[in-house]
């Protein structure tokens, strides 16, 4: 033994840290080649295949988006920011022309923010497919995790239409959009896509959301209470699997949010089946709201402001003053804190993710006492972006 | 928070909560009887949108070398040069494009005042393993019209050469296109300011 902690106390010496190990237990590397951790990885403290302390091991995918962009022109950061969450990469640039345009004082036009709508509308409707993916993929239901990727083939091909990419679309700047809908057809196509999608839902419930292996692998597994959430700064589906009615398209509504329908979907459970079908239901109503939104139709008008200071975009400058906006995503709230001082680039942009709280600490603290086998299952149940962790 | 003052319409637990089925997961056979929805690359094609944010053209003569692509580029791929063109030195530098650091936003398309840098839906950017490697760090664009007709001719959204020859003593160019037509160019310099006319050739920037 005096070996072992002469060894420790060398290890420290050079900047190591040694975990203090038992006969008992064992340290086990969960990630990042693991499948279920996506770019993130777990360092679990076993003892047999109950999980005893699990510490989370971020830092796979560090750019510093944050410093990153206050090197860059306005509108230039758009396409930067929006790495910070790849499935739903519009709620990055989303909250960050907004930010911008509060600053300057801009009016988006009517269309503009129809189309900023149904974008975010679009990117959570393929972000809950892509969830679904890699829910089933970890529950073992590989079937249904193969239709989600197909059906969310459907949307990145529309996306491709609108904005000329299929991942990271670099759409909605500040001041608008940067296109406009290509055509009548693309509408048609987005109300076709939107009512075969719905139509698959029942699949998805048979094979996914009412299979008893779901509840069997899923029911009571990463408890959360009320309390617990609040205070480590839960938002998004999981704050709603824990009882508390918060919405931000409700709480504190953009957009045409005011103007939209939709049911917030509350559970008390806490667990991880309570997580997923909060997300179940709200793949429904994001389907729905897509629906009166292509029923509403986009306005006439404008999908930009006109501003002859947008023709010299290098050197566009906005005015000093700082803003925050923050919208709804599938992981939770995003926002972004936008500061300038009057120059054509920004002095610091802060981004407020929503994974960072839900993949550090409460991962952390829902493992502890999971067995092995469920811990792919709450990580997704979690639903987190390891870059936004990261950033 | 006004969270109060805010109407919710909260959805009832019985809408969202499901029951557990030991039959329904079965239902899941009946996609056996249908079809694929996977397509079989290379014998079917890809359908790509008309505007996908490809490759970049540029119309030489258009271009009047203002630099506002190089200074809205997120990734400083985009770096003005100094042409000649047959013994005749352009007036203006054009955009060079380093493919290994695009991130394909086309900030750059947006902001060109003359419309000269257009993009294409061309967006392979791998060669086809028969000739050397192609070099696509340093890329002058082709003209537009070029480009569309060689997209048009082969159809598969794959670059226009074939191969890049480049000299780097003389700095000479040489773009052997995909229909056996050669573009030749030399590199006289970089940056905004005219490459200083020495008989050495030194540039501001060498390399």
């Amino acid at each position: 033994m005096v070996a072992q902690s002469e060894l420790i106390k060398e290890a420290r010496e050079n900047g190591m840290d040694l975990l203090p190990l038992d006969k008992d237990t064992y340290e086990l590397f969960f990630g990042p080649q693991h499948m279920a951790t996506e770019n993130f990885s777990i360092i679990l403290k076993m003892d047999g295949h109950r999980v005893v302390e699990a510490i989370a091991n971020p830092g796979f995918l560090h750019r510093g988006f944050e410093k990153l962009a206050e090197f860059r022109p306005w509108h230039t950061n758009v396409a930067l920011l929006l790495r910070v969450c790849v499935p739903e990469s519009d709620v990055p640039e989303t909250i960050y022309s907004m930010a911008v345009d509060e600053i300057i004082g801009w009016e988006v036009p009517e269309r503009a923010q129809w189309i900023r709508t149904t974008v975010l509308e679009m990117a959570r409707v393929s972000s809950y497919l892509f969830w679904i993916m890699g829910l089933s993929f970890k529950l073992g239901v590989y079937t249904a995790g193969q239709w989600a990727a197909a059906y969310r083939e459907r949307l990145m091909a529309l996306f491709e239409q609108l904005t000329g990419a299929r991942v990271y679309h670099i759409y909605t700047i500040p001041g608008g959009v940067r296109r406009d809908i290509p055509s009548d057809r693309w509408l048609h196509q987005l109300k076709d896509t939107v009512e075969y999608i719905k139509s698959k839902l029942p699949d998805f419930d048979h094979l996914v959301f009412e299979n008893y292996i779901t509840f069997k692998r899923m029911e009571g597994i990463g408890v959360m209470n009320k309390k617990f959430a609040l205070s480590e700064g839960v938002t998004g589906p999981n704050l709603r699997a824990t009882g508390v009615p918060y919405d931000v398209r409700r709480a504190d509504p953009y957009l045409l949010y005011p103007e939209l329908d939709f049911e917030v979907p509350v559970l008390n459970e806490g667990d991880a089946l309570a997580r997923a079908l909060i997300r179940r239901f709200e793949l429904e109503q994001d389907l729905y709201i897509l629906e009166q939104l292509l029923d509403m139709g986009p306005p006439s008008g404008p999908y930009q402001v006109s501003d002859p200071r947008l023709k010299n975009l290098p050197r566009f400058k906005v005015p000093a003053g700082d803003a925050f906006s923050h919208v709804e995503s599938t992981k939770g709230d995003f926002g972004a804190y936008v500061v300038s001082d009057g120059k054509n680039k920004p002095y610091r942009v802060q981004i407020r993710g929503p994974s960072i709280a839900h993949g550090i600490r409460v991962l952390e603290h829902l493992l502890v006492g999971s067995r092995i086998a469920d811990v792919p299952v709450i990580l997704m149940s979690l639903d987190n972006c390891p870059p936004d962790i990261d950033r | 928070m006004k969270m109060e003052e805010i109407e919710f319409k909260i959805a009832p637990e019985s809408k969202i909560k499901k029951k557990p089925s030991y039959i329904k997961p079965w239902l899941g056979l009946k996609y056996l009887f249908k079809k694929p929805v996977t397509i079989k690359i290379p014998h079917e094609k890809t359908q790509i949108a008309k505007k996908y944010r490809g490759f970049h053209t540029l119309d030489w003569k258009k271009c009047v070398g203002c630099n506002f692509c190089g200074q809205i580029c997120p990734a400083r791929a985009i770096e003005m040069t100094w042409l000649e063109v047959d013994g005749k030195m352009e007036k203006r530098p054009h955009p060079k494009i380093d493919y290994g650091r695009c991130t394909f936003c086309q900030f750059c398309v947006d902001v060109c005042p003359t419309g000269a840098l257009r993009f294409i839906e061309s967006f392979i950017l791998t060669s086809e393993w028969e000739e050397d490697t192609i070099q696509l760090f340093d890329w002058v664009p082709i003209h537009p019209e070029k480009f569309r007709k060689l997209q048009e001719s082969y159809n598969d959204w794959r670059f226009p050469v074939e191969k890049i020859e480049f000299n780097k003593e003389t700095k000479e160019v040489v773009y052997h296109l995909r229909d056996g037509e050669v573009f030749k160019f030399k590199i006289l310099g970089y940056g905004i300011r005219p490459p200083k006319k020495q008989k050495g050739g030194t540039d501001s920037k060498p390399d």
